[in-house]
């Protein structure tokens, strides 16, 4: 691969996700909205109605991060950008070009939002993320770096923009249900509360929450190691099950 | 046949989808500085050797040679020569036509002054200086098919592959990319060009392919195509039906009268218009006439139809080309 071409594709890719406003207000609007109608409406349930902001804050973010797989497959496969994409093929940057830059500037958007979503819930709504925002913030990463890697390796296997975003719209939800997004496991008792490990969001939910409650950091690297590794084999799997054919 | 200018070399390629074998040894060659144009009914292979030729798709046999390297062994160095017009009009909608410009030539290492010149070429190429800072969304169909030209030779490749650039343009956009495309050919380009506008062929071909089932089914000039491939003359014989004299033979017995006649090879009557095909090199136009006179009918109009590359494909493949 040529990678001359590839900081302009990166680009023109970051500059067509900051000008998609569906992508845009799903990624800012959406959840902050969510974040302050369910914690309003919950607030009576907590002990202080910022414990509701921030638990619906930490789960509505990591089922955004999870979401980016959708992001990604927008950016990916949306009709307007996958034709003029041909001609990234074309060119000496080749195939592989297309889904790298799309993995990363799908990535970059997600994160960067959703790290201004955060820091502006911590002043508005008294929420903590921790001691050391840093942290919360630096793990935020492979995770988001794993929300997108799941969407463009959906692409890549599924070789259609809506059949791949039907399906991971579905994965995502029945893992973020499985993990506890929407309501407590535990609650459900002992084998619910098991089955729901099987699901990466109740990791990485526990996680953040250690962190933000606790400033717990034992799952920290476990969590961050293996966001990293599973993104790692989405891209090998990308790399594998990417057609040229499918933008053809 | 193949010479020291040979750009491009393709040797039997073959390719399959599915099971189904929709390339059977197709090999050919391409000089520096021609427009081959490559013509097929639908499915006979056009785009599957496109998109080999351009890299996007590997072939199951065979292999291309660029200079007399197989692309293969460096598809980034092959494709930096090399300029791809695709079928579908490849731009981004919301951008302006000079930043569309700017960034497909950035993907060939164009920057700073250099990457300022080739866009100025080729906005001024495509006709297009003047709303270089509109959106394409607002740009006609041919300004838009223009503009995808423009993209694909704004870094100045030595070759140039051209999938159907003109569907669905108005003729003075058609006209305009065919008489870029001869200027192309001119500064030295060299142009694979598949179209279904036999006007088009006829316009600007150095050479023709023909691609049917797979397979190349003939090759050529569009002169040695019509010579050695249609063999045959057309005259277009307009008779007076109201003949002088009286008991006039039917239509019927100046057809059979013709086929007696030297190099004839068929005759077809229409009301008053006789086609008479005839062997092409037998001079026979003087007792073609004799022959018609001495039935009875007089002559209004008598034109001699030279041989067409429709006439040619229709032959070959037993298809109009717009099928």
């Amino acid at each position: 691969m040529d990678m001359n071409g590839f900081p302009a594709i990166l680009a023109m890719d970051m500059r067509n996700l900051f000008r998609n406003p569906v992508l845009l207000g799903y990624n800012t609007v959406f959840p902050i909205a969510f974040i302050l109608i369910l914690g309003w409406l919950t607030g009576d349930a907590y002990a202080h109605v910022s414990d509701a902001y921030e638990y619906y804050a930490v789960t509505l973010l990591v089922y955004g991060m999870f979401s980016g797989a959708m992001t990604a497959t927008n950016c990916f496969m949306e009709r307007d950008i996958k034709k003029p994409n041909l001609r990234i093929i074309y060119s000496p940057s080749g195939a592989s070009a297309i889904w790298a830059s799309k993995l990363i500037a799908s990535f970059l958007f997600d994160y960067v939002l959703h790290v201004a979503l955060i820091l502006v819930c911590v002043p508005l709504l008294g929420i903590s993320i921790g001691v050391s925002p840093w942290v919360f913030i630096a793990l935020m990463a492979p995770v988001e770096l794993f929300g997108s890697a799941l969407g463009i390796f959906g692409c890549c296997v599924l070789h259609s923009e809506e059949f791949a975003s039907t399906v991971l719209s579905l994965v995502v939800s029945l893992l973020c249900v499985l993990g506890g997004t929407f309501f407590s496991p535990d609650a459900l008792g002992g084998a619910i509360a098991a089955v729901s490990y099987l699901s990466p969001v109740r990791w990485v939910d526990d996680t953040f929450f250690a962190i933000a409650c606790d400033n717990d950091l034992t799952l920290f690297w476990p969590v961050f190691a293996g966001a990293i590794v599973l993104s790692a084999l989405l891209a090998i799997g990308c790399k594998k099950f990417f057609r040229t054919e499918d933008y053809l | 046949m193949k010479g020291m200018d040979t750009l491009l070399d393709v040797r039997g390629l073959t390719k399959e989808f599915k099971g189904r074998r929709v390339l059977e040894g197709v090999g050919f060659h391409v000089d520096r500085g021609e427009v081959l144009c490559i013509l097929g009914p639908n499915g006979a292979g056009k785009s599957t050797t496109i998109n080999i030729l351009t890299g996007a798709l590997d072939a199951d046999g065979g292999q291309v040679l660029f200079r007399g390297e197989p692309i293969v062994d460096d598809p980034a160095a092959y494709k930096r020569h090399l300029g791809v017009v695709p079928q579908d009009i490849a731009l981004y909608e919301e951008l302006t036509a000079e930043r569309n410009l700017r960034f497909f030539a950035s993907l060939y290492g164009l920057r700073g002054k250099k990457l300022d010149e080739a866009t100025e070429e080729a906005l001024s190429f495509a006709g297009l200086a003047d709303r270089r800072h509109d959106k394409v969304k607002t740009f006609s169909g041919g300004m838009k098919r223009r503009l995808n030209i423009a993209c694909a030779i704004a870094h100045h490749p030595e070759l140039v592959i051209m999938d159907e650039p003109t569907v669905g343009i108005d003729p003075q956009s058609r006209n305009h990319i065919l008489e870029s495309i001869l200027r192309l050919r001119d500064s030295g380009m060299t142009v694979i060009y598949t179209t279904h506008y036999m006007e088009e062929v006829e316009e600007i071909s150095s050479r023709i392919l023909i691609l049917d089932h797979g397979s190349i089914i003939a090759e050529g000039t569009k002169e040695s195509l019509k010579e050695s491939l249609a063999g045959q003359r057309h005259c277009l014989v307009e008779i007076d039906g109201q003949g002088e004299t009286e008991g006039l033979a039917p239509l019927r017995s100046v057809c059979e009268a013709l086929l007696l006649v030297e190099g004839v090879q068929s005759v077809d009557a229409d009301d008053a218009v006789i086609d008479v095909t005839s062997q092409a090199g037998v001079e026979n136009l003087d007792r073609i006439v004799a022959s018609v006179v001495a039935q009875g009918f007089a002559i209004k109009n008598m034109t001699s139809v030279p041989v067409s590359l429709e006439t040619v494909f229709l032959k070959l493949t037993g298809h109009d080309l717009r099928d």
